[in-house]
């Protein structure tokens, strides 16, 4: 086969969640599959266990990008100020590079959005200044793939607890075990009167599809598993892709642009490849395929359809109306501390994650939707040092050494993904003048969330602190939340789903409007957000576009 | 090397004070000073000169008050100097990429990222600031994972 002019039925461009998804339901249904990843096939001991430089702080560094210089991006200011910034820095907005994406060392949170969150207009209506839409499609139509995508990926929860979402089957995995501050919280929540649970997460907690559970070590989100029970896809729909034999899987593969024809058909794809699996070199090629899914993440996904211009489409492919790269989004979360009890027994043990409420998903007095709130994952104790530590405690010297020794088995904290409300000036540009490696035009983030956002985020961070103190916190604390980009490992919106072609990027499926076989399956598609960490909807969004690829060949 | 002798003599004695031993160690016998040093000549080659500026300063504040350098004044000096400068409290001129306050706060960061980060980042020692705080990341000996 000459590797620089291949033909397959599928090219699929990022191996994150959506892609790994999408590879594994195509070749298992005889298609002919090509997956192109710009990061590596990391094992775990590729990942290192760097404090300091890991997806959850990453100071100087993170733990999967192997180019960091090769590939910035560009922030703007809400001053209007801009500047480069590289993958370890939070204005990037990066996510996890490599075989897996941002699965490789997520935190599990495998939720289904709640119905309502497919319905905002309808319920709230649509706010001056935002973009607020309602998906095109329910969340029945969506269940059957929720369902699916806990089964095959691998989730454990309680479903009789878990009641925000009507759903049929139960979990393929027990709960994670309860904890004592998760039971502590039980008790807080039952004084209030609010539902409390725990929460589903895509970790082994059995042994489950050939690998182990989870051991429960501290240092879990953010770094690889050393037990590979945090599920994703690069241990699940991925490697059953390559075990068909017809899934072919090229790393450091970064794609230049999707090549159309002049009826705006998809046509292939032009990327750069190292010359060999461990060459510095790297060689412009070509592939083509019947049909092309982008996967590569809500910033680079509405990059790489604006770096696909051509006379036919000036403004990028599926750009019509738009809509490619606005209404970004991720979730604003506060975060509310506090201290256990003196004396309370924490064990500390991983994940951490081990009760949440749905309380305040929706219908809260005088905000747009709401959030799911959740204790936190195990944690480090820089992160503790940094951030966790009361306010009126010394920052330096035996008063801090003290505080770090006496407080940090007792630190809690409460946070919660608020569903954000977008605005169409939130949005992925080209930069005009800064290039990448490959000297493309990189990612220009610009914008702010709606102010809509930050008054449920406030109205969230009340009812955290209303949760500890009830529970028994001995003391609570929490900072005001402001107006900024929000996007990070919960990136979303850059290419929504629409009925009408004038109101988004694709249809109710994932297609392109105008590219009848350029598909999306990334959080690119979500045209909101949910109260809730995105990963189970975007996997489930690609069971069901690879499903209907896979029904038309 | 980022610094000179000097320099080097009032960083150290500097995080003595950041984070001082105690019962369990502080931040110099937990080699936080060899893990600055590495991160001046690696990740943050770019802050190696305004911080080294910082701590000539430092030196010219603890003269300017006490006759002295940093190292060589008593504890209970050195803390209300490091009290002084958190707040932007200076007797003698600062350049105006540096400034006192910045300086202080980017050292104290520092002397907690390597105290409290994992060992092999070389500032936290035998993982005593773990065992200190009772942390153990309880990694499996033999991870199964590919």
């Amino acid at each position: 086969m000459n590797a620089s002019h291949s033909i397959y039925d599928v090219i699929i461009v990022g191996a994150g969640l959506g892609g790994g998804i999408a590879a594994g339901v195509l070749a298992e249904a005889g298609q002919r599959v090509l997956v192109l990843e710009r990061g590596r096939d990391l094992r775990y001991r590729d990942i290192p266990g760097d404090h300091l430089r890991h997806h959850r702080l990453s100071l100087y560094g993170d733990n999967t990008t192997h180019d960091p210089a090769g590939h910035p991006r560009v922030f703007v200011d809400p001053q209007g100020g801009s500047r480069t910034v590289f993958p370890h820095e939070a204005e990037y907005h990066n996510n996890a590079l490599t075989v897996g994406g941002g699965s490789r060392v997520w935190g599990m949170q495998a939720w289904r959005f709640h119905p309502d969150d497919f319905r905002m207009v309808t319920r709230y209506g649509r706010p001056a200044g935002s973009s607020l839409a309602d998906w095109p499609i329910t969340y029945a139509d969506l269940a059957p793939y929720y369902e699916r995508a806990e089964h095959e990926v691998g989730v454990a929860g309680d479903h009789t607890t878990t009641h925000y979402a009507p759903r049929e089957r139960a979990f393929p995995l027990p709960p994670v075990p309860s904890t004592p501050t998760g039971a502590w919280l039980a008790r807080g929540a039952a004084k209030l009167g609010w539902n409390a649970f725990t929460p589903p997460l895509a970790v082994n907690t059995a042994p489950y599809q050939g690998r182990a559970p989870c051991v429960q070590c501290r240092q879990c989100i953010g770094f690889a598993c050393p037990t590979d029970a945090r599920n994703g896809s690069h241990n699940t729909l991925l490697p059953r892709a390559l075990a068909t034999g017809r899934c072919t899987l090229i790393t450091r593969a970064h794609v230049a642009r999707v090549l159309t024809d002049t009826s705006g058909r998809a046509i292939g794809v032009e990327y750069f490849a190292p010359t060999a699996p461990d060459s510095a070199q790297t060689e412009r090629r070509t592939a083509f395929a019947t049909t092309i899914i982008l996967a590569g993440g809500a910033i680079e996904t509405a990059r790489l359809l604006l770096l696909s211009n051509s006379p036919q489409h000036p403004h990028g492919l599926g750009n019509h109306s738009d809509h490619v790269g606005r209404h970004l989004q991720g979730h604003y979360y506060p975060v509310v501390s506090g201290l256990l009890p003196a004396g309370f027994e924490n064990p500390n043990l991983g994940p951490g994650v081990s009760i949440a409420t749905t309380q305040f998903n929706h219908g809260n007095p005088g905000v747009i939707g709401g959030a799911m709130l959740a204790n936190d994952f195990v944690k480090l104790p820089i992160i503790f040092w940094r951030s966790h530590l009361p306010p009126d405690i010394p920052r330096w010297g035996l008063a801090n050494k003290k505080a770090m020794r006496e407080l940090y088995l007792r630190g809690i904290d409460l946070r919660g993904p608020v569903q954000e409300i977008p605005s169409p000036d939130s949005r992925v540009t080209l930069d005009p003048h800064v290039r990448d490696r490959f000297d493309l035009p990189v990612a220009r983030l610009s914008g702010t969330t709606h102010p809509e956002t930050v008054r449920t985020a406030e109205f969230i961070r009340a009812r955290a602190e209303d949760w500890l103190r009830a529970a028994g916190a001995e003391r609570v604390w929490s900072s005001a939340m402001d107006l900024r980009l929000s996007a990070s490992q919960h990136q979303a919106g850059t290419a929504r789903l629409a009925a009408d072609p004038r109101d988004g990027v694709t249809d109710s499926f994932g297609r392109v409007h105008g590219h009848n076989n350029l598909w999306i399956t990334d959080g690119s598609l979500h045209v909101t957000n949910g109260g809730f960490n995105p990963a189970l909807t975007i996997m489930a969004l690609a069971f069901r576009a690879a499903a209907k690829i896979a029904a038309a060949h | 090397m980022p610094l000179s002798p000097t320099q080097l003599n009032a960083l150290r004695a500097l995080l003595d004070r950041l984070i001082p031993a105690d019962e369990y160690p502080g931040a110099l016998a937990s080699g936080t000073d060899k893990f600055i040093l590495q991160l001046l000549t690696h990740s943050c080659a770019a802050e190696a000169t305004t911080l080294a500026q910082g701590l000539t300063r430092l030196d010219a504040e603890a003269n300017s008050c006490h006759g002295q350098r940093f190292a060589a004044l008593p504890a209970t000096a050195q803390d209300a100097l490091i009290s002084a400068l958190v707040q932007n409290r200076t007797t003698t001129p600062w350049p105006a990429t540096v400034s006192a306050a910045a300086f202080v706060n980017r050292l104290i960061d520092l002397a907690a990222e390597g105290f409290y980060a994992d060992p092999a980042n070389g500032g936290n020692r035998d993982a005593a600031s773990w065992r200190m705080i009772g942390y153990d990341p309880l990694l499996p000996v033999r991870p199964s994972a590919p």
